[in-house]
């Protein structure tokens, strides 16, 4: 079994939350390490030579994150992005929840290497426990010396400041959770200017997302090459994905990327006794579907790209042939029309659009013409929002649309409503 | 600017030319390329919402937006490819799908950007077949502006501009998706000086005009383009008229020198009492008491022989106020004919103010922007210049102006705007960097004391522009065009006559046979009331030019009917010394017997035997003039000041036991015409009075209180009490020139706070705590 336990290590054994626990495991020792011995641009070396990806969906390589930072502006912050609603994603709520003390060192390592002074976590508004649970985690290691002046002896003063969020999914990108921290409304900015360049508030600014902050610590423990050594060419090292769905087994299971996704579904228990697979969604609700034909597909940023699909947030959803797919892309279509922040056009009236005519599929009154528009309109507002939220609405739709046309024509209206619609009711 | 790279891009073909980091939308203007916008404005950038403006670029793969595209060196773009086309259509679709479409009622119909992109880049059809989502249609969001929720495509440029350009962030975006939609903030009435210009920036018919909302098709009018002159600001605007009456005002877009493309609500809404019933139509002549209509004929004789029987006697013995209301050629053949007649007596100051040329220094508008540090002395622009007061904002708020105000007894600013408030020129001095280089200056006209101390303070190393805000609109022109007692036409020296003062002085004493006034109130403007009652009284023959039957104009032997701006043609001068042209509005009709003031000096000069300029001559006498502003006066020149001993001091200085009185602007006040026009009628201010925090405790008044002030047997009712910080203890400051409250009441006289309540009734609240 390639399940592998680096971030989830010790998790169910032992209670990780608990500080003396969590450092006779090892816990901050890589922080005193870099701290005394390593130089910021040490550490962002190391990330660097570890080939880490951003673990938050969009997959951008984190050293290289790092460097867009103009090296002359100060203060720069970093912000650890715990926002995680992508339909299926439950991995950041875990570590949050189970080894907060861990995302809390990755978190003072991620602003070390970049030389900030402040860094801020932005926790989704719903985990309430994981929130209780970091702020207790963040007593004690302001109290152990490890958050706040002069850490470990050296004259390097760092903070940590905590921020629910309001339950807009919108938040987690990246811009729009900075306007939030602001005190604004949850609203992607227009970029340029990139939050490298001008992030919270007006000022060189990171986001990381918690899982890619949390590898820093091993990365460190073991060494990049230890990192590097794992996975595929491109995509290296570990990724705690979250499986759903009709499997046996839910959860969260830490594999070295390019593991098969046949063995990932095999992890997770494997599909229901009898029942057959039909579509998985590998990388969050944002995705489109894969198939039976591509189990063999390792699982990895490229090898899903390639087939019309991404990785994502590492949110897998299982889906057998007991699914209704009008309901699901409704459902989803439904989400992301909701979460809309509504500021830029295609996102706004496109996902609203697609939700009400899918909305009458669910009531049987579908039209024929209805199955083209859903493919059109849904991939007309794609590409031309302002963020990443309006692309996220065809993926799925489209690739079930395609897969299985017989679902939709079943919902399709009889004749005599069919005409009466087209007569200009 | 000049050390801008220049970078060369390819649009549709074109070669353009452009600074480097243009963005494409305004780039393709240049060769006449159309890139449809909703979100974008040229004044607030690119906001990257509607989505509207995708133009193809080659080697991107996806479509990028024009508005916040910068130009590179190189770049090829495409805005009528086919897939910048199928893009757009694609765009408009998806703003058709919830719009009401119901142009046939809709005012914007005829002028609206999504029916004419629909009409340029739609697809004629929509394939949607559900039902449209109802919203409410006509919300109320504040005495000038009503919103349809139906209509707005949420493009946010309304919002951004009451948070960039206005500051005061007064509308807001509420709830979400689909669901998003415009309010006010906290639900307060939408209420500032320039909420008009959202009706403008709307690119829908979402947000209307209350006085404009089913008036007119954008067709039937019939369009002049003119200079706003309510303030001495000079907006160029276009009037639009139907049916013979002013429907609206617009704002010229491209008026960058001038209103930097924006109109205040002054400008915009003031305009009903063109058409008001109030006006005069007719000379009017008081006999035994009584006003009786008299002929043209009849009228001009009086006039003229009172002014010939007057200078029979004694030439000091007659004079004429006003000009700051008139056009340049009107005021420069008003003082014309009266100095050819041996007149001296001559100002065009009939309120507060003392100057209005700044001369050496004097700097357009647009140049406040450049400045590091803008130093207020007296009443702010914000509400007598209030499209000034918007550069200024600009300055502070978007280019880091420090902008301190000396002294100022006036609300604070918008939170977004930074402003100091030091009570001396001193403290305003030492707040200033080192190495500053440029200054601005601007000032009320007022009082001279307080802007020449701060003149000498000031670091001799820095670049100095100086600006006066004036009361009247053509003040500057009235003064360049020689309506004051020492310059003649260019600020010639002439032998001095008496000022305002001193005529008021003079007719007191019975000493003035004959005053004329033109476009002028002193009644109700001139700090002391009753010091102009009775001067206007014992005045042996006043004739007065005006719109409507003034507090003047009642006072009135003669009273002659005017035309007002739109109804004219001719020059005025703004308070930056630009020349700006005054055109009659096509098809306003103007009541039937109404003469400009030109036309009325003309008919006077030829009774007096006065020669005047050739017509087709006197553009160019009076160009001439104004380019001459060779005077090397400064702000707070002496010469300026009124030389009657007993206003000359200080109008508001404090005289017995009581409080003084500060008077401040407001832009809705009145001034004679907005009381006229009862679509405006919430915009006008009400009597208020705002006092320091010391005076509030010593009076027992909290804000929102009522109170009545007295002086002796004077008494003004019901005013709405504010507690200001800055306002000095034992100072109430009031709104000037609001008839159901005159500021110039009790003249110099101390007032007492009496009569104390919680609500209008008339009963006193519980005694004080």
């Amino acid at each position: 079994m390639p399940v592998t336990k680096v971030l989830t290590q010790g998790i169910g054994e032992a209670d990780l939350r608990d500080m003396k626990v969590y450092r006779k495991r090892g816990g901050y020792q890589q922080l005193e390490r870099a701290f005394k011995q390593m130089k910021p641009a040490d550490v962002q070396s190391a990330c660097e030579r570890s080939g880490l990806r951003g673990r938050g969906g969009a997959g951008f390589p984190t050293g290289k994150k790092w460097s867009f930072l103009p090296p002359e502006i100060r203060p720069r912050y970093l912000v650890c992005n715990c926002d995680e609603a992508e339909p299926g994603t439950f991995k950041d709520r875990m570590l949050l929840e189970e080894t907060p003390h861990l995302v809390l060192e990755g978190i003072l390592l991620g602003a070390y290497a970049i030389e900030s002074h402040h860094a801020f976590i932005y926790i989704r508004g719903e985990f309430k426990r994981g929130y209780e649970v970091f702020m207790e985690a963040l007593a004690q290691a302001r109290k152990a010396g490890f958050v706040g002046k002069g850490l470990f002896g050296t004259k390097y003063d760092l903070d940590v400041t905590v921020h629910r969020g309001a339950g807009a999914y919108i938040c987690g990108e990246e811009t729009a959770l900075l306007n939030s921290l602001e005190g604004k409304r949850g609203e992607p900015r227009l970029k340029p200017p990139f939050p490298a360049v001008q992030g919270l508030y007006s000022k060189p600014t990171v986001v990381n997302n918690v899982e890619t902050l949390a590898y820093l610590v091993p990365i460190l423990e073991h060494g990049p090459q230890w990192f590097a050594s794992v996975g595929t060419e491109r995509s290296k090292g570990y990724k705690v994905v979250s499986i759903s769905g009709h499997v046996k087994n839910p959860g969260n299971y830490e594999v070295p990327l390019g593991t098969p996704m046949r063995e990932l579904l095999e992890i997770a228990g494997g599909l229901r006794d009898g029942r057959t697979l039909r579509a998985i969604q590998p990388g969050g609700g944002s995705s489109a579907c894969i198939f039976e034909e591509h189990l063999d597909l390792p699982y990895d940023y490229e090898s899903l790209a390639k087939v019309g699909s991404m990785l994502g947030s590492g949110a897998v959803v299982v889906m057998d042939d007991t699914t209704d797919f009008v309901r699901a892309a409704f459902n989803l279509v439904r989400f992301f029309a909701h979460e809309s922040c509504g500021q830029c056009t295609p996102c706004r009236e496109g996902g609203h659009w697609l939700e009400r005519v899918l909305h009458r599929f669910l009531e049987n009154r579908g039209l024929r013409s209805d199955m083209e528009m859903l493919a059109r309109v849904s991939h007309e507002i794609t590409g031309i929002n302002l963020c990443p939220l309006g692309d996220s609405i065809e993926p799925f739709l489209a690739s079930v649309l395609k897969r299985f046309p017989e679902q939709f024509e079943s919902r399709i209206a009889r004749e005599t409503f069919h005409a009466a619609q087209r007569d200009g009711h | 600017m000049a050390d801008q790279q220049l970078v060369t891009v390819t649009i549709d073909g074109a070669q353009v030319r452009v600074p480097k980091g243009t963005w494409l939308v305004e780039a393709a203007k240049q060769i006449k390329r159309e890139i449809p916008v909703y979100c974008y404005h040229r004044k607030m950038g690119p906001a990257g919402l509607c989505r509207i403006c995708l133009v193809e670029i080659e080697g991107m793969p996806k479509l990028q937006i024009a508005c916040n595209t910068a130009a590179a060196d190189g770049m090829v773009v495409h805005t009528q490819s086919e897939k910048a086309a199928e893009g757009r259509r694609a765009v408009l679709e998806l703003y058709l799908v919830n719009h009401p479409l119901d142009c046939p009622i809709c005012d914007k119909g005829g002028e609206c950007d999504l029916q004419d992109f629909a009409m340029a880049y739609g697809q004629g059809f929509s394939q949607s077949i559900d039902p449209k989502d109802a919203k409410p249609k006509a919300v109320d969001l504040g005495p000038t502006i009503v919103l349809d929720e139906e209509r707005c495509v949420v493009c946010q440029r309304c919002v951004r501009f009451d948070d960039m350009i206005v500051g005061e962030r007064e509308l807001v975006l509420k709830d979400r998706g689909v669901r998003n939609i415009i309010a006010t903030a906290n639900g307060e009435p939408y209420r500032h000086n320039f909420t008009g210009n959202v009706t403008e920036l709307c690119p829908v018919g979402a947000l209307t005009s209350k006085t404009y909302r089913f008036k007119s098709r954008p067709w039937d009018l019939r369009r002049t383009g003119t200079t706003c002159t309510q303030c001495p600001v000079g907006c160029q605007m276009h009037v639009d008229v139907r049916v013979g009456a002013v429907q609206r005002t617009m704002s010229v877009e491209s008026d960058d020198a001038i209103s930097d493309g924006w109109l205040c609500d002054r400008g915009r809404y003031n305009v009903g009492f063109y058409g008001s019933r109030d006006r005069i139509t007719q000379p009017l002549y008081k006999h035994g008491g009584a006003w009786m209509q008299v002929s043209w004929d009849d009228a001009l004789d009086l006039w003229s022989a009172a002014i010939q029987e007057a200078i029979a006697v004694v030439p000091a013995s007659a004079g004429a106020i006003g000009g700051g209301r008139l056009t340049n050629e009107e005021v420069f053949l008003l003082q014309h004919v009266f100095r050819a007649k041996g007149i001296k007596n001559l100002d065009w100051r009939a309120g507060r103010q003392r100057q209005a040329s700044p001369g050496k220094k004097s700097a357009a508008l647009a140049d406040i922007e450049k400045a590091q540090a803008i130093l207020i002395v007296g009443e702010s622009p914000a509400e007598r210049a209030p499209i000034f007061d918007l550069r200024v904002r600009k300055a502070a708020f978007q280019k880091g102006a420090k902008l301190i105000r000396i002294a100022s007894t006036e609300r604070p600013y918008p939170a977004p705007i930074r402003a100091e408030d030091v009570t001396t020129a001193g403290q305003a001095v030492r707040a200033l960097a080192k190495d500053i280089e440029r200054i601005a200056v601007i000032w009320d006209g007022i009082e001279p004391k307080a802007i020449r101390e701060l003149l000498e303070k000031l670091p001799q190393h820095a670049q100095l522009s100086t600006y006066i805000t004036a009361e009247q609109p053509n003040a500057r022109g009235a003064e360049a065009l020689g309506m004051l007692p020492f310059f003649g036409p260019g600020y010639t020296r002439v032998s001095a006559g008496f000022d305002t003062a001193a005529m008021f002085a003079a007719a007191r004493d019975g000493r003035l046979a004959s005053l004329s006034i033109f476009g002028a109130n002193p009644a109700l403007h001139y700090p002391d009331a009753p010091l102009v009652r009775e001067a206007l009284e014992r005045t042996a023959f006043l004739a007065v030019s005006d719109l409507f039957m003034t507090e003047t104009a009642q006072l009135a032997n003669l009273v002659l009917p005017a035309k007002a701006a739109f109804e004219k043609t001719g020059t005025t001068t703004n308070m930056a010394g630009d020349v700006l042209p005054v055109n009659a509005a096509q098809s306003l009709e103007s009541p039937s017997d109404a003469l400009s003031d030109l036309e009325m000096v003309i008919a006077l000069a030829e009774r007096l035997g006065v020669d005047l300029p050739l017509a087709e001559e006197l553009d160019a006498v009076v160009l001439r003039h104004l380019a001459q502003a060779s005077e090397e006066f400064t702000l707070g020149d002496d010469r300026f000041v009124f030389c009657h001993p007993e206003v000359s001091k200080d109008p508001e200085r404090r005289r017995g036991d009581g409080s003084a009185i500060r008077v401040e602007t407001r832009i809705f006040a009145g001034g004679g015409t907005s009381a006229h026009d009862a679509r405006i009628a919430e915009l006008r201010c009400l009597p208020e009075a705002a006092i320091s925090k010391e005076d509030a405790i010593e009076f027992g008044v909290e804000t929102g209180d009522y109170i009545d002030l007295s002086s002796g047997e004077r008494t003004m009712h019901d005013l709405l009490v504010e507690v200001r910080p800055g306002v000095p203890q034992g100072t109430i400051v009031l709104i000037g020139g609001l008839p159901d409250g005159p500021a110039n009441l009790f003249g110099a006289g101390a007032v007492e706070v009496s009569n104390i309540r919680k609500d209008l009734s008339r009963e006193p609240a519980g005694a004080p705590a």
